[in-house]
C-alpha cells in the first residue's frame, strides 16, 4: 500500500488517535464504542467513512434468534395444551371428549390434534385414550424445554423452532451485529494522517492546530444557497435621487398637508369654482362633517374672492374654498409656501403624494407622487424656466423639448417632453409662469415660474417597467431581488 | 382634454400642409396629434375653443405660418330674423346668428356637431351655462322667433325620434332628456323656442326635427341660450367669427328683444388691451422690439399697433375667449416665436439647496434599518378600512367619493400599510422584516392631524416582543435619543407584550406583538411584532 499522507476529517482523526492509544484493532461496534469513548451511532458513520478510504472494514453479521411470544410465555406458565391433556389422561388413561373439552376449553382441539398426529392418543367413539404415556411425557417435556431455552435466548433445534413458530409460541428475530476492523495498524494511520477541515474555526486558530490541518478543497463552481439582502425600496431610491438633484440645483425642500383646503388646491391657483377638475369625478373629498377653516386665511380669501369675481364673473363662495379634499396637485404645497411671502430669489420644491379619482390599473393609481418646484424673482423669465427644466432633464440623462400648453394657473404655459435614449417622447413636465392673478392672490410681487412632474411614470421608464402597480408591490422578495440600476 | 377629429384631406385642404409638417405646426399651437384611418385626432387645449373645428385650426395655422395676419370681421348684414325672449327664469338669456352659405356637406356636418358638443362640455359646463341649437335657416317656419317657458305638455317632433312627443315624454324617454332634462326644468315648465307657432327647440335638451340640419343645408340659424349673458354673447361671437371662416360664408345679424342691453347679435366684439413691450421682453427673457411684437401678435391673429412709448394697443378678436390679461398675450408671442427657438437660460444665481430635517432623518433611519436586516416597502396612503378596523384603528379619515372600497380611507398609521403588505408578503423568505416611512393622517378631536411615521414589522415562525424591541433600541441609542419605555397597550397590540416609547414629555412611538385575533382576521398565519415612531418627534426629542 501507498505510504503517502492520509487525508482524514477531524472526527476520523479522533477515532484513529484513540484506537492507536488504546490499542484497538478489531471488535464489535459496541466494544469499540466503549473503548474509544465515542457514541455508537457516530462511530458507525465514521467507520463507514474510514472504510471508503480503505482504512477500515465494517463487517455485518446477521444472526437470527428465537424469542418467546406472549402466547409462548402464557403456555409456559399455564402449561402447554398437550401437556395439560397428558396430565388429564395420566393415571386413568382415557376420558370422554366432552370431559376433555370441559377441562381444557378452547385448547382441547389443539391438544388432541397434536398428540393424535404423533400417534400418542387415539379418539374412538367419543373417548380419548392415551397410547403411550412415557413417550407422551417425553414429547411434552421436550417442547417445554425448547420454550424455556427460547426464553433464555438460547438456540433451539431448527425443526422444533419452525413447529413452535407455526404455533405462534415463538418468533424469529434477525439481529445485525457490526464488527469493525482497521485494515492497518491505527498507529501507522495516525503517523501518516493529515487532518482535513471543512471550515477554519476559532479553536483551530486559538490552539494553533491550524498548522496540522488541511482545508478541504471546495467545488468552487457549485451553486451556493441563494440569499437576498435587506434593501431600500427602488421607488424610494428614485425619489431620493430626485431630491438630491433638486438640492444640487439650489432648491429648498418644503412640505404641506395631504388633507388640503380647496382654497390652496384650486382657488389660489385661479381655478374657477365650477371648473370641471373640481367635480367629484376628479377630486377625492373628505367625508362630510369635516369642514376646513378659512379663518387663518382671511386676507388671502378676500383677495381670491376679488380676483375670481373679476376674472371669471361669478359669485365666489367661501364654503367651496373651505371644503377639505385630498390634494390633487403638489402645487398646493408650493402655493402655501409662497403664501409665507419668502424674500426673492426663491427656489423651493416638494416631492409628495397627490390623489385623483382613478381606479387602480396598470397605468393609473388613485394616488401617486408629484415633484413640484417654483423659482421666483423680480427678473425671472420664461427662458429661465425653460433653463431649469433643461437642467433637471439633463441631470436625469434625458433629452428635452418644449410644447406650448394650457394650465389654468400659468401663462405662458409649457409642457416638457423627454426622451430616454432610444425611446419615444413622453410628456414629463407641466410648467409655466404663475399668472398675475395667482401671485397677486398669494401676495407676492415678483414673477414665479412653477412646474410639476409625475414621479411614478418617470420611475417606470427609469427602471424599464411598464405596470405602475409594481411600484407598490406587496411581494417583499420582489423588492429584495430587484435589479440594481446604477 | 378635448380631442377633435378632422378628416385628413379636409385639414390638408384648409391649411395647405400635410404629414409631419402639419403635425409640427400643430405641436407649436399646443396640439398633440394622432393619425387614425383617414382622420387626424387633435388634442386641443381647453382654453382654445376657437380651435375645436377645422376652420378655426386652419386660421391659427395660417397665422403661425405668416400666410394671414391679424383679423378682419366677416361680412355681416341684417338677416331679418327676430328673437323675442319672454320670461324664462331657469335659463333667461338667448342670442342668435345666421351663417349664410355655410354649404353643409357630410364632413362639415360631423365637425359642426363635434364643435357644438365640445363647446357644450367645456364652456357650457355640460349645457348648464350655455347650449347651442343648430337649425337649417331655410326650414324655419317664420323669421319671427320667440323664446319662452312653456308647460311640459307642449308637443313636437324631437330631432332623431321620428314621432311627436310631449315635453314630459322627452324628459322621461329620450337619452338627451334623461341627461339634460333637469338643467332648466322649473316645476312643470321648460324653455322652448318657437318659430311661427311651431316648436323648433327645447333648449338645452333637444331640437325639433323640422329645422334639421343635413348635408345640403345651405345656411344656418343658430340659437345660444344660457344662464350667463356674458357667456351667451361670447359663444355667439365665437360661433360667428369661427364659422364665417368657412369659404364663402358670411354672417346674418339677428334682432333680439327682451334681453336687457342686447338689441342684436352677434356683436362681433373685439377688446382693446394695452401691452408693454418691456413687460413682454422681461417675461419671455428676450429683448423684443415693438415692430417684432406687432408682427408676432399679427401671426397670433391679433391686430396690434403702436400706442406711444413702449406701449402697444392690441385688439383681441372675439374668438379668443382665453385672453384675460397681458400674460396671455405674452404666451401667444412666445408661441409665435416658437418654444424651440427660445434658448433655455441657465444664468440664475447660485443658491444653497436644502432638504427638510425630516428627509435627512428618514434617510438615516433607512440606512440603519437596512443594516438591521429590514427591507423597505411602500404602499398607498389610501387604505382599506377593513384592515384598519381589524387592527382596531377608529380615528381614520374617510373619503366621501372613493373609487374603490379598498382605497377609501387615509391610513391613520403605517401599521395599516405594513400589515396589508404582510397579508401577501407573509409567504416571502422568513424572517420577513420590513419597514415603511410615510405620511399618515387621522382625526384628533374632530381635527385632522398629519404626521410622518416610521413603521417596522417583524414576521417569522416565532416572534416575540424582543424581536422588535432590540432593533428599535438600537436605533434610538444610535440616534442618541433619551428615551424610556412604559408598559402600555392599545389595539392591535397584545397587553403585557407592548410598550410606548417616551422621550422628554412626548410619546414618540409604540411597539409590541400584534394580537393573534387581529392576525387571524387579516389571514396572517405567522406571529408579527410591530413598532411605529413619529419621525418629527424623534428628531426633536432630547438627545444624550
Amino acid at each position: 500500500m501507498d505510504k503517502g499522507p492520509l487525508r482524514l476529517s477531524e472526527s476520523e482523526y479522533r477515532v484513529i488517535e484513540r484506537a492507536a492509544d488504546k490499542g484497538f484493532r478489531r471488535g464489535s461496534i459496541s466494544e469499540a464504542s466503549k473503548i474509544l469513548g465515542i457514541e455508537e451511532q457516530a462511530l458507525h458513520s465514521i467507520f463507514r467513512l474510514l472504510e471508503s478510504k480503505g482504512l477500515a472494514r465494517v463487517i455485518v453479521e446477521e444472526e437470527s434468534r428465537i424469542q418467546l411470544t406472549s402466547r409462548g410465555e402464557e403456555a409456559l406458565t399455564k402449561g402447554l395444551p398437550e401437556e395439560r391433556l397428558v396430565g388429564l389422561l395420566r393415571g386413568r388413561r382415557e376420558a370422554s371428549i366432552d370431559y376433555v373439552r370441559r377441562e381444557l376449553g378452547r385448547e382441547a382441539g389443539i391438544a388432541i390434534g397434536l398428540l393424535r398426529r404423533e400417534g400418542l392418543v387415539v379418539v374412538e367413539r367419543g373417548i380419548v385414550r392415551l397410547v403411550d404415556e412415557d413417550r407422551a411425557l417425553e414429547r411434552v417435556s421436550r417442547t417445554r424445554l425448547s420454550l424455556e431455552k427460547a426464553r433464555r435466548g438460547e438456540a433451539i433445534e431448527a425443526e422444533e423452532a419452525s413447529t413452535l413458530k407455526s404455533r405462534g409460541l415463538v418468533r424469529e428475530e434477525k439481529i445485525r451485529r457490526y464488527l469493525v476492523e482497521f485494515t492497518m495498524d491505527p498507529r501507522d494511520i495516525k503517523s501518516r494522517a493529515v487532518v482535513e477541515v471543512g471550515k477554519l474555526n476559532s479553536s483551530l486558530l486559538r490552539e494553533g492546530r491550524w498548522r496540522n490541518i488541511v482545508l478541504r478543497r471546495y467545488d468552487v463552481k457549485a451553486e451556493p444557497p441563494r440569499v437576498l439582502p435587506a434593501r431600500t425600496h427602488f421607488l424610494a431610491e428614485f425619489i431620493e435621487l430626485l431630491r438630491d438633484i433638486m438640492r444640487e440645483l439650489g432648491f429648498k425642500e418644503v412640505q404641506g398637508p395631504l388633507v388640503e383646503l380647496e382654497l390652496f388646491n384650486f382657488d389660489v391657483l385661479f381655478q374657477a369654482q365650477d371648473h370641471p377638475a373640481r367635480e367629484i369625478h376628479d377630486t377625492l373629498r373628505v367625508k362630510e362633517g369635516l369642514a376646513g377653516d378659512l379663518g387663518k386665511y382671511g386676507d388671502l380669501a378676500e383677495r381670491v374672492s376679488r380676483i375670481h369675481e373679476r376674472g371669471w364673473r361669478y359669485k365666489w363662495d367661501p364654503r367651496v374654498a373651505s371644503r377639505l379634499i385630498l390634494r390633487s396637485q403638489t402645487t398646493a404645497v408650493t402655493a402655501r409656501f409662497l403664501h409665507t411671502r419668502p424674500d426673492p430669489p426663491v427656489r423651493a420644491f416638494t416631492i409628495d403624494r397627490v390623489f385623483r379619482y382613478d381606479p387602480v390599473g396598470p397605468t393609473r393609481l388613485p394616488e401617486f407622487h408629484q415633484l413640484d418646484g417654483i423659482e421666483g424673482d423680480y427678473d425671472y423669465s420664461f427662458r429661465d424656466l425653460l433653463g431649469i427644466l433643461s437642467n433637471i432633464a439633463e441631470r436625469l440623462g434625458l433629452q428635452v423639448k418644449f410644447k406650448p400648453a394650457y394650465f389654468p394657473f400659468t401663462e405662458p404655459s409649457v409642457e416638457g417632453y423627454v426622451r430616454f435614449p432610444g425611446g419615444r417622447w413622453v410628456e414629463l413636465f407641466g410648467a409655466g409662469i404663475f399668472r398675475p392673478e395667482v401671485t397677486e392672490a398669494l401676495g407676492v410681487d415678483y414673477t414665479v415660474g412653477a412646474w410639476g412632474m409625475g414621479v411614478e411614470r418617470l420611475a417606470l421608464a427609469f427602471y424599464g417597467l411598464s405596470d405602475i402597480r409594481v411600484l407598490y408591490t406587496q411581494d417583499i422578495d420582489f423588492i429584495r431581488s430587484f435589479r440594481v440600476v446604477v | 382634454m378635448p380631442v377633435i377629429r378632422v378628416g385628413i384631406e379636409r385639414l390638408v385642404r384648409l391649411t395647405g400642409l400635410r404629414g409631419e409638417e402639419l403635425e409640427d405646426v400643430l405641436f407649436r399651437l399646443k396640439c398633440e396629434t394622432e393619425t387614425v384611418e383617414g382622420e387626424i385626432a387633435i388634442e386641443v387645449n381647453p382654453d382654445r375653443p376657437d380651435m375645436f373645428i377645422g376652420e378655426g385650426i386652419a386660421r391659427a395655422v395660417k397665422g403661425l405660418l405668416g400666410i394671414e395676419k391679424g383679423w378682419k370681421p366677416p361680412k355681416a348684414e341684417d338677416s331679418g330674423i327676430t328673437i323675442r325672449a319672454g320670461r324664462v327664469p331657469s335659463r333667461p338669456f338667448i342670442a342668435g346668428l345666421v351663417v349664410y352659405d355655410a354649404g353643409v356637406d357630410e364632413e362639415f356636418l360631423i365637425e359642426l356637431i363635434q364643435f357644438q358638443e365640445k363647446l357644450h362640455e367645456g364652456m357650457g359646463r355640460n349645457r348648464r351655462k350655455i347650449a347651442i341649437g343648430l337649425h337649417d335657416l331655410d326650414k324655419l317656419p317664420s323669421t319671427s322667433i320667440t323664446y319662452e317657458a312653456s308647460g311640459l305638455e307642449t308637443v313636437f317632433k324631437p330631432l332623431g325620434y321620428g314621432e311627436e312627443m310631449s315635453g314630459r315624454e322627452i324628459l322621461e324617454r329620450t337619452e338627451q332628456g334623461l341627461k339634460y332634462g333637469r338643467i332648466s326644468l322649473e316645476g312643470n315648465t321648460h324653455p322652448f323656442l318657437y318659430s311661427g307657432g311651431e316648436v323648433i327647440a327645447m333648449p338645452p335638451v333637444i331640437n325639433s326635427d323640422i329645422t334639421r340640419v343635413e348635408p345640403g343645408t345651405r345656411s344656418l340659424f343658430i340659437d345660444v341660450t344660457g344662464t350667463d349673458l356674458g357667456l351667451v354673447l361670447q359663444v355667439t361671437d365665437l360661433l360667428a367669427s369661427t364659422l364665417s371662416e368657412r369659404r364663402g360664408a358670411w354672417i346674418g345679424k339677428v334682432a333680439i328683444s327682451g334681453v336687457p342691453g342686447v338689441a342684436e347679435t352677434p356683436l362681433l366684439k373685439t377688446r382693446k388691451m394695452r401691452l408693454s413691450t418691456r413687460y413682454v421682453s422681461r417675461l419671455i427673457g428676450s429683448e423684443l422690439g415693438a415692430e417684432q411684437c406687432i408682427d408676432l401678435l399679427g401671426r397670433a391673429r391679433f391686430n396690434a399697433g403702436l400706442a406711444g412709448g413702449d406701449s402697444l394697443i392690441v385688439e383681441v378678436p372675439p374668438f379668443r375667449v382665453d385672453i384675460i390679461g397681458e400674460a396671455d398675450l405674452v404666451e401667444d408671442i412666445a408661441m409665435m416665436i416658437g418654444y424651440d427657438r427660445l434658448e433655455p437660460s441657465k444664468e440664475r444665481p447660485i443658491m444653497r439647496g436644502e432638504l427638510l430635517a425630516e428627509t435627512l432623518v428618514s434617510r438615516r433611519l433607512r440606512k440603519l434599518l437596512v443594516g438591521l436586516g429590514f427591507t423597505e416597502t411602500m404602499q398607498l396612503i389610501l387604505s382599506n378600512p377593513r384592515v384598519a378596523d381589524s387592527l382596531g384603528f377608529r380615528n381614520y379619515i374617510e373619503v366621501s367619493n372613493p373609487v374603490q372600497a379598498e382605497y377609501s380611507i387615509v391610513r391613520p398609521s403605517i401599521i395599516v400599510s405594513l400589515l396589508s403588505t404582510l397579508i401577501k408578503g407573509q409567504h416571502s423568505t422568513k424572517p420577513v422584516k420590513i419597514f415603511e416611512i410615510g405620511k399618515v393622517a387621522y382625526l384628533d378631536e374632530g381635527r385632522v392631524k398629519e404626521d410622518l411615521r416610521l413603521g417596522v414589522a417583524y414576521l417569522d415562525d416565532e416572534v416575540s416582543y424582543e424581536d422588535i424591541q432590540a432593533p428599535i433600541y438600537a436605533i434610538l441609542r444610535l440616534l442618541g435619543v433619551r428615551y424610556s419605555v412604559e408598559e402600555w397597550s392599545r389595539p392591535p397590540l397584545l397587553s403585557g407584550r407592548a410598550s410606548m416609547i417616551v422621550s422628554g414629555e412626548a410619546i414618540i412611538g409604540w411597539m409590541g406583538e400584534v394580537d393573534p385575533g387581529a392576525l387571524e382576521a387579516l389571514g396572517i398565519e405567522y406571529p408579527v411584532a410591530v413598532a411605529e415612531i413619529s419621525v418629527p418627534r424623534l428628531s426633536s426629542s432630547p438627545k444624550t
